[in-house]
């Protein structure tokens, strides 16, 4: 397996005050693409001054939803993940369909841990639905968690407008069968605008992706677990590779889940060399 | 009586009663015929006559406010008849009901028509009842209770109707100079004349005829007129025994000596003096129509309907303190089809501009299936589901979260329907049985917390896991193949033995294992029933682990 890069720390210079920082190309590759320099100061002062003229409202709702983890909030516009256009997750493998469900989960129970509400999962056909004691496993309170199983696709995207509109649930979460269509990705950026939008997760099969609106597109693969100091599983860990963010930059990071804190976090060096030496069989 | 039975209440045979706080200790109040049969009659105080009947007597406890609500029960059903029916009151002892079928009778085929279709339903019921027909409500009720067939002496013994329903319906006969015919109907539930109530027979509705109820009243004891026990009690002491008595007397002494009431109930019993009747106030009924006279065809002007419809029917929900939980919208097109939607709601209300909007969200979905046709010329909205909604001070800031989920879970069924649920811990030690959906409105239960850790998906079935070769034959797997894939373990950890309960009796025990393969994924993995050397084990993938 590829050893995805450890947290790349986005070098911070020059950067306005207050304004996102908007480098333009998002990076298909881990933060391994060489990109062109940016322009010189000025230039870039009044480029972000016209940004903010052209998109007022975007400027201003782009203080996303932290993750407590700086190396990935620097490639992420506005600090986090933002509310309201759907985010993007996609198995790496078929067989990551887990992990992924499991990162969209963490994700959500991030944001329950910081706002009242519950979240909503629609889930379309023969999608893998959560089971509740393994939401609590995973530290996600069950009782906050509302589900509906679709007939297809376009009632998952039907059901998370008609909840982006009502505007009272914290998450919404969308298993579908296929890619996000643009079509659909374009209404419910329409339905978030204005209020407090919620945050909005896509997970679909792995695969390319269509051009849509998401925010994000992440791709999840499996990574073995850290080990408390018994040796036993103690942590879930994934690997997730941020495949385009707009206004921000891709990444790759080996992120563990800590269910009691409900943080996401980068394994420690020791953990992980361990868990690659291959750990005890039995 | 008839209450109790009809309730099972008193179900076996024998002699039963019912038995009040009266002077001087408990005393009888209703009897069944059986006890009847022994001799025994209301009044009479319940220790005397425990001691004198040697049989076993079932003691029932008073209960007015049942009674009066069967009383109600049957008050509504009678208006099957007539829409003005009237329960007695106190002064006829609250053990029967008036109809006024003025003008209603002819639907049935006559006033005798009326009255034997009413004997044959009360008697197919088990209610047995005595039924007067006459011209006012006075003579009915004397008819009734207290009917010719009847002598004076058996009525002394049995007294007076304990429970059941005599009837009375004025009837006005238009073409005779009285200006009220009545046909007085009443009926007991006991008839005095039919102690045995195991025979009972439909008693023979009395009719009366115009003109005829003075003659009829005159044999009747004075009773019957439904005066004070102490104006009735006087009566008799003065030896005026039969209302025929009583009518022959100047009324100017009777009136000095007994006041005005006697002469009331005497007028009103012969018709000179009019009695109104007090009807049982008509069931709101939560239902609105509309007839158009250009038939309508568009979404928006049956949306449009609608919301007019359940702005009628808000303010009568309102006043009864109800909320809507189901309604029904009936289209009826032009060529006389009738197309109807169901709406359901998940909490009470009553606000039309939300009904509104589900019914356009239900349209919305059925589309074209609607079938408008050339239009719909009458729409209805009826109500056919309620529940108490207490009246709540609306949030300055909005509506509650609650009530918005609510008003998504409306709009999620109507506009897909699908229903919102909720993850809900069961008691099984079986992970799959261990956890169930239900309605996201029930509140959420906690989750043990003493499990062990669970994995994020749980097959609804067991995959089977082949070519399974374990290190140690109790051991864990070392590689398998699952999904068309090989697996190789790199960690394991367990067993966790899960055994079905024993009432379930199905299945072994399984050995569950949690293991990572070399590529990260992490399996709930369980062999079926221990290790047993004889047979080869039998390995299934039940849950991936997040």
């Amino acid at each position: 397996m590829q050893e995805p890069p450890e947290g790349t720390v986005q070098e911070r210079r020059g950067r306005v005050p207050g304004v996102p920082v908007s480098e333009s190309v998002p990076g298909p590759g881990p933060g391994t693409l060489s990109r062109a320099g940016p322009p010189p100061g000025p230039e870039r002062t009044a480029l972000a001054q016209l940004r903010i003229l052209l998109a007022p409202g975007e400027a201003q709702h782009r203080a996303g939803m932290p993750l407590g983890l700086p190396a990935l909030e620097a490639h992420l516009p506005g600090g986090g993940l933002a509310l309201g256009p759907p985010h993007e997750i996609a198995p790496a493998e078929p067989g990551d369909a887990a992990a992924a469900l499991a990162f969209a989960l963490a994700l959500s129970a991030i944001r329950l841990a910081g706002v009242k509400g519950e979240a909503l999962i629609a889930a379309g056909p023969d999608q893998p639905l959560p089971y509740g004691h393994g939401l609590a496993s995973l530290g996600l309170d069950p009782g906050r968690v509302l589900l509906m199983e679709a007939g297809g696709d376009g009632e998952v995207y039907r059901a998370l407008e008609a909840a982006l509109h009502a505007r009272c649930l914290a998450v919404l979460v969308g298993l579908v069968g296929g890619g996000l269509p643009l079509k659909a990705g374009r209404r419910l950026q329409l339905a978030a605008e204005g209020g407090e939008p919620p945050l909005v997760l896509i997970l679909r099969p792995p695969g390319p992706g269509t051009p849509n609106g998401a925010a994000t597109r992440w791709s999840i693969a499996s990574a073995p677990g850290g080990l408390d100091r018994f040796g036993l599983l103690a942590t879930p860990r994934w690997g997730a590779r941020l495949d385009r963010c707009r206004n921000g930059r891709g990444g790759a990071w080996l992120l563990e889940w800590d269910s009691a804190a409900h943080r996401l976090r980068l394994p420690e060096r020791l953990a992980r060399d361990a868990a690659a030496a291959g750990g005890a069989r039995p | 009586m008839t209450r109790l039975r009809r309730a099972g209440l008193a179900p076996e045979p024998g002699p039963h009663a019912v038995a009040a706080a009266g002077s001087g200790g408990l005393r009888l109040v209703a009897l069944n015929g059986e006890a009847r049969a022994l001799g025994l009659r209301p009044g009479e105080l319940l220790g005397r006559v425990r001691a004198r009947v040697g049989v076993p007597l079932r003691i029932h406890p008073n209960d007015p406010e049942a009674d009066g609500a069967a009383l109600l029960r049957l008050c509504r059903w009678a208006s099957r008849y007539t829409p003005a029916v009237a329960p007695f009151g106190p002064a006829e002892g609250r053990h029967g009901l008036y109809l006024d079928i003025q003008g209603a009778a002819h639907l049935l085929g006559g006033e005798a028509a009326l009255i034997a279709d009413l004997a044959e339903r009360l008697d197919r019921a088990d209610i047995p009842a005595r039924i007067a027909l006459a011209d006012t409500p006075g003579a009915a009720f004397a008819v009734a209770g207290f009917g010719n067939t009847v002598s004076p002496q058996m009525l002394t013994k049995h007294g007076r109707p304990f429970s059941g329903a005599p009837q009375a319906k004025p009837e006005s006969r238009t073409a005779s100079g009285v200006p009220l015919g009545t046909v007085g109907v009443s009926g007991s539930p006991a008839p005095p004349h039919d102690p045995g109530m195991t025979g009972r027979e439909p008693i023979p509705p009395l009719l009366i005829l115009p003109g005829e109820a003075a003659a009829r009243l005159a044999p009747l004891p004075v009773e019957a007129l439904r005066l004070d026990p102490g104006i009735a009690a006087g009566l008799r002491r003065l030896g005026l025994k039969r209302i025929g008595d009583v009518e022959a007397l100047p009324r100017s002494g009777l009136a000095r000596r007994f006041g005005l009431p006697l002469l009331l109930r005497l007028d009103q019993a012969h018709g000179r003096r009019p009695e109104p009747l007090a009807p049982l106030a008509e069931a709101d009924s939560f239902s609105a129509a509309r007839g158009f006279l250009d038939p309508i065809g568009r979404q928006s002007d049956v949306v449009a309907a609608a919301r007019e419809l359940m702005g009628e029917i808000a303010p009568r929900l309102e006043r009864a303190g109800f909320g809507a939980t189901a309604l029904r919208l009936t289209l009826h097109r032009v060529d006389g089809a009738v197309r109807s939607l169901e709406i359901g709601l998940s909490r009470p209300d009553r606000c039309p501009t939300r009904i509104a909007s589900l019914v356009a969200l239900r349209l919305e979905r059925l589309g074209a299936a609607l079938e408008a046709g050339f239009g719909f010329e009458t729409v209805a909205l009826a109500v056919t589901g309620a529940e108490i909604m207490p009246a709540t001070q609306t949030e300055l800031a909005g509506s509650g979260q609650g009530e918005r989920i609510a008003t998504l879970a409306d709009i999620l069924a109507q506009r897909i329907g699908r229903k919102l649920v909720r993850l809900a811990p069961q008691e099984s030690h079986q992970p799959e049985r261990a956890e169930g959906a239900v309605p996201w409105t029930v509140p959420a239960l906690p989750y043990p917390d003493h499990l062990p850790v669970r994995p994020l998906v749980l097959f609804a079935r067991a995959e089977p896991a082949a070519d399974v070769f374990a290190l140690a034959p109790d051991g864990p797997p070392h590689r398998f193949r699952w999904r068309r894939q090989e697996h190789r373990v790199a960690r394991a950890e367990g067993p966790e033995r899960i055994a079905s309960e024993w009432w379930h009796r199905q299945g072994e025990p399984r050995d569950y294992y949690r293991i990572e393969c070399e590529a990260g994924r992490r399996l709930w993995l369980y062999r079926d029933g221990p290790y047993r050397a004889d047979r080869p084990a039998a390995w299934f993938v039940h849950g991936i682990f997040p």
